[in-house]
């Protein structure tokens, strides 16, 4: 009895997977029947764009831009995919690429990324885009002439601070431009944090390898390379000219900071530190304004600003300013595509109905010409477009440093310096010797 | 005859197209890659060994092996102590028994990434506040040095897997005859004699799955180990799995990382294959 049970469970158990493998290829069929249909219908009138892009904060906004811009061209069809940030997204464009389903635009980071896709990269120099992009911003992305990608927008960091606490403890955030300066003003608030409600001065999350491997070190190392992201892609070798500042830099906010520095990460820092007025300053970039506007949208209006990290050097009152990614065109795709690709972009960079779009809804720090710099919407993106605007900004140099250098090496050593694991020193010669290594 | 062949192979094929499909297509075609200059997007050349060479020389690769073995060493062992006393717990007669069995099968329903936040919490918030009540320096800053990131990983996967390990020597208890536990009793046997002659030798395959199980799970952890640490601080609580991920993925050295997980392949198919050996050697047939 119990046997023709087990039997007939058997059975059912088979007929199911085989149904749901039948299910399976009946799927993957119909899929490849239609996406073939539309191909051939896109030549003759529809073209299909496929758009695989990495930025999830703005996938709804960019939905919506799209939609607009199908309106008003029916002629092309557009699909999105968002891939989530960092190693996701890069993985899944490998994948894409690899299975014969490419994209037409897609998101590449700098000239590591050029390199890795020289095969798919077309030029796109004749857009409009290209031609009113912001000086620099090119930078890493051009080569004799030609341009493989169009920024997609400036970002910058710098030490984010809480106006009212500063004003409260009596300092003055334009006049700390020195270390010295910093210094005094961190004693000043560390010695009345209880009245003032802190739980310490600033929150250093060193949890999180990119804060001080890609930004802090940045800071650092980029005059060295005289703010140009090529000059950095072809260094044979660092020798950390103002490795001494870094270390001063690392060393004041590890001192002032809620410890353990190496339990805190980026949403402890920004959220429950920074936005509940637990700190009053954190070194942080202007991207972190909706996550303080979602805690409290009257404090990230008016009571938050931004100054840059002191630098002793020619490029002191800089803010590091740079593109985080960059829109490419396929060139495997179709002439076709590749044009219409190359307009959707022109539209959405250049159009007065893009601009508008761009600046409000997507919330852009604009890297091209032509736009209305008051519009610009919060304090954060407002302090990085007015250094930018003054030139007084220095590269971002680390998207050209060797492949997980930033965070394998000089993060993880800087955690390592951070508990006495290693001397300063240590965390510098490992540093070079690595950069050498893959740079041979 | 025939006829029952054909059926059989029938039956039999849709199993083994969707294995050989998503299973041994992909590691034939990774073991080939495994000796080329592959980037994830082209492959121009054969290298031969040179990848393997590589792999023996290199630190953090090694490192994540030590790491690995004595996570797994350590846990294996806990969790099936503690999954074995869930189940002599519950097999006892006491009234909350279902209870019991599913509250302590519970953690395992639940994914891994989501356990490895929640957990991270625990460590990292709770622990610290509980700490900072009770003035317990040892309870602060969880996760942020080695030891506890380690720990952390042993106590999170632990907890997962006790009640699963639970169920499955709970049948084996469950089986035991009645009779021979009777007539040990009669013969005079203490509690912890009838347990450890008469039970214990008897659920020894139990042991087998057990342990199979839990050591292939521990070798290749990678959800619980990203949500919980990481790897950090400094990549020293990484994992097999997730060292060659990121060899993979972000240091976009695609033919190196299938050489590592070839080798990692070797190692766990060994391990599990001598103690499963072992164990068949060593269990009582009734």
């Amino acid at each position: 009895m119990l046997h023709g049970k087990m039997k007939s469970k058997l059975f059912l158990v088979f007929a199911l997977l085989a149904v749901m493998l039948m299910v399976a290829c009946g799927d993957s069929d119909d899929t490849e029947e239609t996406s073939g249909t539309e191909n051939a219908g896109g030549s003759q009138e529809e073209v299909a764009v496929d758009i695989f892009q990495f930025k999830v904060e703005f996938k709804e906004q960019f939905e919506e831009i799209i939609a607009m811009y199908e309106e008003e061209n029916p002629d092309v069809n557009m699909s999105v995919q968002t891939v989530g940030g960092g190693n996701d997204y890069a993985a899944s464009l490998k994948s894409q690429m690899a299975s014969g389903n490419e994209p037409v635009i897609f998101n590449i980071g700098g000239p590591t990324d050029v390199e890795e896709y020289e095969e798919y990269l077309a030029d796109v120099s004749d857009t409009e885009a290209a031609s009113l992009a912001l000086d620099g911003t090119l930078n890493g992305i051009e080569e004799d002439g030609k341009v493989w990608g169009l920024p997609f927008a400036q970002e910058g960091y710098g030490l984010i601070y809480n106006k009212e606490i500063l004003e409260q403890a009596g300092i003055n955030p334009e006049e700390l431009t020195t270390f010295e300066d910093l210094e005094e003003a961190l004693a000043t608030i560390d010695s009345q944090k209880e009245e003032l409600g802190l739980d310490a001065a600033m929150a250093l999350p060193a949890k999180e390898l990119w804060v001080m491997g890609n930004h802090l070190a940045n800071h650092y190392i980029a005059p060295e390379f005289n703010s140009d992201i090529m000059t950095a892609y072809e260094a044979p070798s660092i020798d950390f000219e103002y490795g001494d500042q870094m270390k001063r830099m690392l060393d004041l906010q590890n001192q002032y900071s809620v410890q353990p520095v190496l339990s805190l990460d980026y949403s402890m820092q920004v959220e429950q530190l920074f936005s509940l007025g637990k700190v009053a300053m954190i070194q942080q970039g202007n991207w972190i304004y909706p996550t303080v506007e979602q805690m409290d949208a009257e404090f990230a209006q008016d009571n938050i600003g931004m100054i840059p990290m002191p630098f002793e050097g020619e490029k002191s009152d800089s803010l590091p300013v740079g593109v985080p990614q960059y829109w490419v065109v396929n060139k495997n795709s179709s002439e076709e595509q590749q044009q219409a690709a190359k307009d959707f972009l022109d539209w959405m960079y250049t159009s007065d109905a893009g601009k508008e779009f761009v600046l409000n809804e997507f919330k852009f720090i604009p890297a091209y010409e032509g736009y209305d710099a008051d519009k610009i919407a919060d304090p954060l993106s407002q302090a990085v477009y007015n250094y930018a605007s003054e030139g007084k900004t220095i590269g971002w140099t680390f998207m050209a440093n060797p492949v997980g250098w930033n965070e394998d090496v000089m993060g993880a050593n800087m955690q390592r310096y951070l508990v006495d694991d290693i001397e300063w020193q240590e965390v510098l010669d490992t540093a070079e010797s690595e950069w050498e290594k893959s740079r041979q | 005859m025939n006829n029952r062949n054909l059926s059989f192979w029938l039956f039999l094929a849709p199993a083994l197209l969707a294995l050989t499909l998503v299973v041994f297509f992909p590691f034939i075609y990774g073991f080939i890659y495994s000796f080329t200059d592959w980037n994830g997007l082209t492959a121009s050349k054969f290298i031969g060994l040179a990848n393997y060479v590589e792999v023996f020389q290199d630190a953090e690769f090694l490192d994540a092996i030590v790491f690995t073995v004595l996570f797994a060493v350590v846990s294996i062992i806990l969790v099936n102590i503690l999954g074995l006393s869930l189940a002599l717990m519950v097999t006892q007669k006491i009234k909350s028994n279902n209870l019991l069995r599913t509250v302590f099968f519970m953690p395992n329903l639940i994914g891994g990434l989501i356990l490895g936040f929640i957990w991270q919490f625990i460590f990292v918030s709770a622990f610290s506040a509980i700490g900072d009540a009770l003035g317990i320096e040892a309870l602060q800053g969880w996760l942020s040095t080695t030891e506890t990131g380690f720990w952390g990983l042993v106590i999170l996967n632990v907890w997962q897997y006790a009640g699963y390990i639970m169920i499955i020597y709970i049948a084996y208890l469950q089986s035991v005859p009645q009779e021979l536990l009777e007539a040990a009793e009669i013969d005079g046997a203490s509690a912890f004699q009838r347990f450890w002659k008469v039970k214990f030798p008897l659920v020894a395959p139990a042991f087998t799955i057990s342990l199979f199980l839990t050591l292939s799970n521990a070798f290749k952890l990678y959800d619980q180990n990203l949500a919980l640490t990481n790897g950090g601080p400094f990549g020293s609580t990484q994992m097999l799995a997730m060292e060659i991920y990121n060899t993979a993925f972000s240091d976009y050295e695609m033919a190196y990382a299938q050489s590592k997980a070839v080798i990692f392949f070797i190692l766990v198919a060994a391990v599990a294959l001598t103690q499963v050996y072992y164990n068949k050697k060593r269990e009582v047939d009734l």
